[in-house]
């Protein structure tokens, strides 16, 4: 069996909601791979986690995961996945120790194998020497760190991860980017959800785009690029203002160039390929004696294909 | 390690990991014991309060007066009649003494005197502090037999009809005081008229031990909402049901952690109630377990029911807190019962605390055994059923 995970036209209507959260979301995820869904605040990715971890009774739809389903044998589902809560779920007042043997407890492990697991995820999340403090001294980073370990002590086949790195600082964030790569590194099959598309790019080998409680695209970073057609965006900061609107009409009609705005010191440009426009674009500028003081190279990224798909920003 | 047993250890190391807890624990169920107990007059000793009355002032009434003071059974409480009687009435002592004046004349060939003994109709103690007195009178024998003191026992509660049926009741019982006094001149006794013990007795320090323990056992297992509502806030209950663990399993587990603290702390609370205050606990301990366990159970399935109304840990503190103490005041815990109005007797049925308070009184103020509490314990389980059946089906994750 490829797939490990099958999401099958998966529904959640909550009770008094206008609208379903997750409205027939369907994709499947392949052993050993990272599968990130990417979506903005309140797209439905927490229900849809939700749902894959049996906590919520989907209203259509079903999941599979490795042959059961989530609604039908729960239980076996269960001991199959780890989950790591988007809300750091621990209990403050006991070390980190403390709750990681009692969630070990909680997946059935004790003992001395249970020991050596606490041992060893406390290496990896690099929190050794801190295992022994109250979780409430920790910083948020540090925090979410234990909040993963919980999930990942038993071993799990699966592993939903919901926006494990929200609102931490950057070296806690490149700890838990590197450990995920780590894990799946050693076979661990991850579902990944977050609404920073530089995560998503960085470490899944497929990507779902999910608003509004629909997933309104699939495939890998290359194939959703794709969409929006191979365009660069070149950014150019001039000196002076004034000459904006003349450098833009200029720039208009360099041959590659698709379009061309300007806006106080910068000048915007579409190329289909900003390598082999840009000395064009140096030289008409020089030829007219504007001073070019900044020069911003974008490839098509996840945020251009989230704007060509919803016509709004990924983040607000 | 058990599931359950797991659940069950990491919500008391939760719960006591923060020091404010012992203070609910121990800290102040003892103090509170001891001051309702002070406050109302329990002794520390565990003998009969006695209230006499000393209307003669001479030094034989003084000598009895010694000699019931040295006695195991009862403490002397003196007071002027008026004082004495309204203590009696108002039940802080189960039987009162008084000494005519004239015993002194008595002695030195005047007329005969007559010592009044008032008990609490039906009760226990109050026997025994008549037969207290009947001893210190035997042993002054021979200066009482010369002054010709007969004793007369009348037990009431409340004062009779009228004048009549006083005058009857101790010419009757002054005709077989002297019958007796003639072939028993040292062992004086009077029965009565039979009468039935309509309403309890109370004493102080029984009532300020089962009071402290019902009230503050009651709160806290009130209190096992908050591990519910601080369950669902910290996330862990979403964690836990997402992990191979049964909503029954986290209820189980949660509940007899709490049951099992209450029912710990309970013993060590009786245990202080019996140092501190005299209080028997102990005769019976499969009464006494009985009543504990079925407290324990109706207090924590109201808690688990309650858990499944309140959002926050906040809420579930504060309606804890407010509906444990109305509810242990409404239950008799704080001030007995008897002394409510009849109809607030028979409303505050419907309260777990009543039963408790009933099946714990009847332990520790009646001395009595297994088969005395059962309907109290059979009640609190009632309560037990009813509270769980709606908690369990209310409860949600969300
Ligand atoms: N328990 C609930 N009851 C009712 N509505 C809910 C509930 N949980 C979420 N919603 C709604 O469902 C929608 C999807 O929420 P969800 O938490 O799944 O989004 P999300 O993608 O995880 O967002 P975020 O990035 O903010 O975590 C939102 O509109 C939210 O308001
Ligand atoms: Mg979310």
């Amino acid at each position: 069996m490829a797939l490990i995970l099958e999401v099958q036209d998966l529904v959640k209507q909550y009770p008094g909601a206008a609208e379903p959260a997750v409205n027939g979301v369907s994709f499947g995820i392949r052993r050993g791979e990272v599968f990130s869904l990417l979506g903005p605040n309140g797209a439905g990715k927490t229900t849809t986690i939700g749902m894959l971890s049996c906590l919520l009774k989907p209203t259509g739809g079903d999941a599979i995961v490795d042959g059961h389903s989530v609604r039908t044998d729960p239980e076996a589902v269960k001991r199959l996945i780890g989950i790591v809560p988007q809300d750091i779920a621990l209990y403050p007042s006991l070390s980190a120790r403390e709750n990681l043997r009692f969630w070990g407890w909680m997946y059935g492990l004790g003992g001395k194998d249970l020991a050596r697991r606490i041992d060893a995820i406390l290496e990896t999340v690099g929190l050794t020497d801190r295992g022994n403090d109250r979780v409430d001294s920790y910083s948020g980073g540090m925090k979410r760190r234990i909040n993963i370990a919980a999930g990942l002590l038993h071993e799990p086949k699966l592993v939903f991860l919901d926006e494990p790195t929200v609102g931490i600082d950057p070296q806690s964030r490149r700890n838990i980017l590197e450990m995920v790569k780590a894990l799946n590194a050693q076979g661990m099959t991850v579902l990944y959800t977050t609404h920073y598309m530089e995560e998503a790019q960085e470490l899944s080998q497929r990507i779902g785009i999910i608003d509004n409680g629909k997933l309104i695209a699939l495939g890998t970073l290359d194939e959703l690029t794709r969409l929006v057609g191979r365009q660069d965006e070149i950014e150019l900061k001039i000196a002076s203002e004034h000459a904006g609107p003349e450098l833009a009409e200029a720039l208009g009609k360099v041959k590659g160039v698709r379009s061309a705005r300007s806006e106080d010191h910068t000048v915007r440009l579409v190329a289909d390929d900003a390598n082999a426009s840009l000395p064009e674009v140096i030289g008409v500028a020089n030829a007219r004696g504007i001073k070019v003081i900044g020069i911003d190279v974008r490839e098509p990224n996840l945020e251009a294909v989230f704007l060509h798909l919803t016509g709004r920003a990924l983040r607000d | 390690m058990n599931k359950i047993l797991a659940i069950a250890f990491k919500d008391n190391f939760v719960r006591f990991s923060s020091p404010g807890e012992w203070l609910f624990f121990l800290v102040l169920p003892v103090i509170f014991s001891v001051v309702i107990g002070l406050a109302t007059g329990a002794q520390t000793d565990s003998r009969i309060a006695l209230l006499v009355v000393d209307q003669d002032g001479g030094e034989l009434a003084r000598d009895l007066i010694d000699v019931l003071q040295d006695s195991k059974t009862v403490a002397v409480r003196e007071y002027l009649l008026s004082e004495a009687e309204e203590k009696f009435r108002e039940r802080q002592a189960p039987a009162m003494l008084v000494i005519p004046a004239g015993l002194a004349e008595a002695q030195a060939g005047g007329e005969e005197v007559e010592l009044q003994f008032t008990e609490a109709a039906g009760n226990v103690d109050a026997v025994a502090a008549r037969q207290a007195v009947q001893a210190a009178l035997g042993s002054l024998g021979r200066a009482l037999q010369a002054a010709g003191v007969s004793l007369t026992a009348a037990a009431e509660i409340r004062p009779f009809a009228d004048q009549a049926a006083r005058d009857a009741f101790f010419q009757d019982g002054k005709d077989k005081a002297a019958a007796l006094f003639a072939d028993q001149p040292e062992r004086i006794l009077v029965t009565g008229p039979a009468q039935k013990a309509e309403e309890d007795f109370w004493r102080p320090n029984t009532q300020a031990s089962a009071g402290t323990i019902v009230t503050w056992v009651f709160i806290p297992l009130l209190a096992i909402s908050e591990f519910f509502a601080l369950e669902r806030q910290l996330g862990t209950l979403r964690r836990m049901l997402s992990a191979p663990v049964s909503k029954a399993v986290y209820l189980l587990g949660t509940i007899t952690g709490q049951l099992g603290t209450a029912l710990l702390q309970m013993l060590i609370l009786a245990g202080f109630g019996t140092l501190l205050l005299g209080v028997s606990w102990w005769h019976d301990l499969a009464a006494t377990l009985t009543i504990f366990l079925a407290f324990g159970l109706a207090s924590v399935a109201f808690g688990t029911m309650l858990g499944t109304f309140v959002k926050t840990q906040g809420q579930a503190s504060g309606l804890s807190l407010a509906l444990g103490m109305s509810m242990a005041l409404l239950g008799g815990c704080w001030y007995p019962l008897e002394l409510f109005p009849e109809f607030v007797q028979k409303a505050v049925l419907v309260l777990p605390t009543t039963w408790a308070m009933m099946g714990m009184n009847d332990i520790v103020l009646r001395g009595q055994g297994l088969a005395a509490v059962l309907p109290e314990a059979g009640a609190l389980l009632g309560f037990a059923v009813v509270f769980f059946t709606v908690g369990v089906l209310r409860f949600r994750y969300e």
